[in-house]
């Protein structure tokens, strides 16, 4: 049983291999009742998978194990890690915007009924007043959630995670609870947390912004590589020495000497805002790559969104002094700023058609004489496209659906180029793309740059960005807050995305 | 402008089963084993000309019973191909009967107005014109899902058609030369079998032949890829909509030519048999959408399979029965392919 002398969360030798390749290594790990524990590691370091197998989502291999409150959990499944105390406020919070407070902290519990399974509304109704009041919260529980504030949203979830029932709650793990949050708002969900802590439950916080880990934890965990660098209080650390622990090496001094740019500038934006974007200006020049990087939640791709057309902006986007109309891909890709967006699948791919209509969709005039395709011209052309673009298997009736991913791509890739832009806008250009197939992506777009093309490739991936980008742009809280010229090194761009909000500005 | 209302303009896609974001798990290809391609339907169709021909040898196999089937599909056949244009492009149209039937109705009441015959069924296809522009505005402005507000406009529709006859059947002042436009029977088939020919050519080369008909595939099979690529998605869902409305309006005129009435009780009985076809269509010929052949073969299939049950005796409901089951059947296929 449990017992307030053992630690709310110990970790032993929890390892997990994803077809070969380890995604975590013999990771140990101990927090203590009413402790704030920062989990910080770059992407991939290991951060969600280890989430995920305390969840129940994933099973870890033999031989870890994992206590709660003193108790061992069994693995891979939810209701366990629930009923262990385990509680979780992922990002998107898992709140159902359509109902209201008291019915959302009343999900995966149930409602207190009276006679006839007839809900007592007005005993919830007073529950959650009193369960969110006692967290500093004054909400209306009766207002569907979809019209409260986000910071309204988080607290909810967080008295969801709190709440005691199917068993105490020990630890509950925050991950990136702040994203969304504007600042003042971030300081309120600090002083909600540290309400819980003083409880005695610990807190597992996960952030990308190493300034709000120094704030509010106690101790802090590094991963990297899928290992435990480094478990210690906050207090032993400072910022600079935290970012050198994820990289992994000696933080270089930030270069900033302009480059002098390829060729005449094609892309100019000046003043873009969107959602997340604030008055974003930049140019791209014909036969350069422009990179962005920030964070998740830095407004990174929104901006390849904006920029390709694809999104609602105010401000100004001229190709050769030209504006455009926001919101428009049609009149974008008239002007020459083709976009190739991220999420293949959803934004990209045409299910159900060949590779053939997948690459001529944009743009069948070339193909259309008084109104009628002329299918031997468009295969002559698709033929010469699978070529050019080492595209596998080179069958234009081939079912996009049965392509690899970086196949895939490379066709997505293959439909942009087609059009012959001036701009190609570039979103996670090799998400879910191998190794070998990323090398040659890069290859591709590198290849046309040489002739002119200009492109802005937007990616979470610094490595990508240092391999194909001229200059890159640092994204934070929306804006546009540095910019790196070459030599460019990986960890320099990491570094960058994660400095403190206040060295640059 | 460009609002893309993905949730209704994925609807369709999903009522067949495809998941248009998902990727596409592999498994055993047990439903192509069983010989059930793309061209099952023909040899159905052939295995129950067989059948009927060797179990009716007297009634099924006569050039009338051929000419009847030929002649009392082809209104389905017409109102089926107009549905398939706005399902290619991902929304439903479940107004097509009801246009069907308006139509029939305005050109009986102009009939019986003395209005000419040419100018009767020049505005009844206008009306269907402007019946298609209403559904786009209610489907695209005021983002009302496309089952929900077709829906809708068939209700309006058979209110209106209720108006026009005052719920009487329409008869006096057909115009000869409109009747014989409906009944004739060059080279000894029905004249509306022609017309069917000639619409489906058409239609056919515009869904397969022509830019717009690509683009309506491609936005029926994922609109915000479509609307990224730089397709008007909007634009092309409301063409899908008008060329359904006209469509069917130009069946409802065809029809009233055939029968010399106009009533508000026969647009209706069209909606479901349209639906069926299509939808088993699009498991023949180009399997995995809805196309112009598969439907064709889909509407003389159901045609078929009825006649011969009712030549057999079989009790007049026998139709409904087997349209129900037909549409059931279809979607399940679809969304079997969708899975292989």
């Amino acid at each position: 049983m449990s017992n307030s002398s053992s630690p709310a969360l110990r970790v032993v030798n929890l390892a997990k291999t994803f077809g070969g390749a380890r995604a975590l290594k013999d990771i140990s790990l101990e927090i203590a009742p009413g402790e704030i524990h920062g989990l910080v590691g770059e992407n991939g370091s290991g951060k969600s998978t280890f989430v995920k197998i305390l969840s129940g989502y994933h099973s870890p291999e033999p031989g870890g194990v994992i206590e709660v409150g003193g108790n061992e959990l069994s693995f891979g499944k939810p209701a366990d890690s629930h009923a262990a105390g385990l509680r979780f406020v992922h990002q998107d919070l898992g709140l159902i915007d359509d109902l209201n407070c008291a019915e959302n902290l009343a999900l995966g519990r149930g409602f207190d009924t009276a006679f006839g399974r007839r809900i007592r509304w007005r005993s919830e109704h007073e529950a959650a007043r009193r369960a969110l009041a006692a967290l500093g919260y004054e909400i209306d529980v009766r207002r569907p959630i979809g019209r409260l504030s986000v910071s309204e949203r988080t607290a909810i979830a967080v008295a969801r995670a709190v709440s005691d029932h199917g068993g105490r709650t020990h630890v509950i793990v925050l991950d990136e609870p702040t994203v969304n949050l504007p600042k003042a708002e971030i300081q309120r969900l600090f002083r909600l947390l540290r309400l819980i802590r003083d409880r005695g439950v610990a807190l597992i916080f996960i952030s990308h912004h190493l300034e709000e880990i120094f704030e509010l934890a106690d101790r802090v965990t590094v991963l990297r590589d899928g290992e435990v660098v480094v478990s210690r209080s906050v207090t032993e650390l400072n910022h600079d020495s935290l970012i050198e622990l994820m990289l992994g090496r000696a933080l270089r001094a930030v270069r900033s000497d302009a480059r002098a740019a390829a060729g005449a500038p094609v892309l100019t934006a000046s003043g873009v805002c969107g959602q997340v974007v604030q008055d974003v200006d930049l140019t791209v020049h014909a036969g350069e790559v422009v990179g962005v990087a920030g964070i998740t939640g830095s407004g990174r791709d929104e901006l390849a969104r904006l920029i390709a057309g694809s999104a609602p902006f105010t401000g100004r986007v001229a190709i050769d002094g030209e504006p455009l109309r926001s919101n428009r891909p049609d009149l974008f890709i008239r002007a020459g700023v083709v976009g190739v967006p991220a999420e293949r699948t959803v934004n990209a791919a045409l299910p159900d058609h060949s590779v053939r209509e997948n690459l001529t969709i944009s743009h069948l005039a070339p193909y259309s004489s008084f109104g009628l395709l002329r299918r031997s011209a468009e295969r002559t052309d698709v033929r010469t496209l699978l070529e050019k673009f080492d595209i596998r298997p080179a069958r234009p009736e081939q079912p996009i659906d049965s392509l690899s991913g970086g196949n895939q791509q490379k066709v997505m890739i293959a439909r942009a180029m087609r059009l012959g832009p001036k701009v190609l806008v570039l979103d996670e250009p090799t998400q879910g793309v191998d190794v070998g197939a990323q090398a040659e992506l890069h290859r591709l777009v590198r290849a046309s740059v040489e002739n002119g093309l200009g492109v802005l490739a937007c990616s979470s991936s610094s490595e990508e960005l240092s391999e194909i980008a001229d200059r890159v742009l640092i994204m934070r809280s929306g804006r546009v807050v540095d910019e790196l010229t070459a030599p460019l090194v990986a960890d320099d761009i990491s570094a960058a995305t994660l400095a403190k909000q206040k060295e640059t500005t | 402008m460009s609002t893309t209302d993905t949730a209704a303009t994925s609807e369709a896609t999903r009522v067949t089963g495809r998941d248009s974001a998902g990727p596409t798990k592999r498994s055993g290809r047990i439903i192509p084993r069983l010989g059930l391609d793309r061209f099952s339907g023909l040899y159905v169709l052939a295995a129950l000309i067989i059948a009927y021909g060797i179990w009716l040898p007297d009634t099924f196999l006569t050039s009338q019973t051929a000419r009847s089937v030929a002649d009392g599909q082809a209104i389905a056949a017409i109102v089926a191909l107009a549905l398939v244009v706005p399902l290619a492009a991902g929304v439903f149209d479940l107004s097509v009967a009801a246009t069907l039937g308006f139509s029939v109705c305005l050109v009986a009441w102009l009939q019986g107005h003395h209005v000419n015959a040419i100018l009767s069924v020049l505005t009844a296809v206008a009306a269907g014109i402007v019946i298609g522009a209403v559904n786009s505005l209610v489907i695209i402005v005021l983002r009302v899902n496309s089952f929900i507000g077709t829906l809708g406009m068939g209700s309006l529709l058979a209110a209106g058609s209720y108006w026009i006859t005052d719920g009487q059947t329409l008869i006096k002042g057909f115009s000869p030369d409109l009747l014989k436009a409906g009944r004739a029977q060059p080279a000894g088939i029905p004249v509306t079998v022609w017309y069917l020919v000639g619409i489906a050519l058409v239609l056919w080369f515009v869904l397969e032949y022509t830019p717009v008909g690509r683009y309506f595939y491609a936005v029926g099979a994922n609109p915000q890829a479509s609307r990224l690529a730089g397709l008007r998605v909007d634009r092309l869902v409301a063409r899908s909509l008008i060329l359904a409305g006209f469509l069917s309006a130009l069946g409802g005129a065809i029809l009233a030519a055939k029968l010399g009435l106009g009533s508000p009780d026969v647009g209706p009985p069209y909606l479901l048999p349209a639906f069926s076809a299509a939808f088993l269509g699009a498991t023949q010929i180009k399997s995995g959408r809805v196309n112009v052949l598969g439907t064709l073969v889909a509407v003389y299939l159901l045609g078929v399979g009825v006649k011969g049950l009712q030549l057999a005796g079989a009790p007049s409901y026998v139709g409904d029965l087997f349209n129900g089951a037909a549409l059931i059947i279809a979607v399940a296929l679809a969304a079997r392919t969708s899975r292989k």
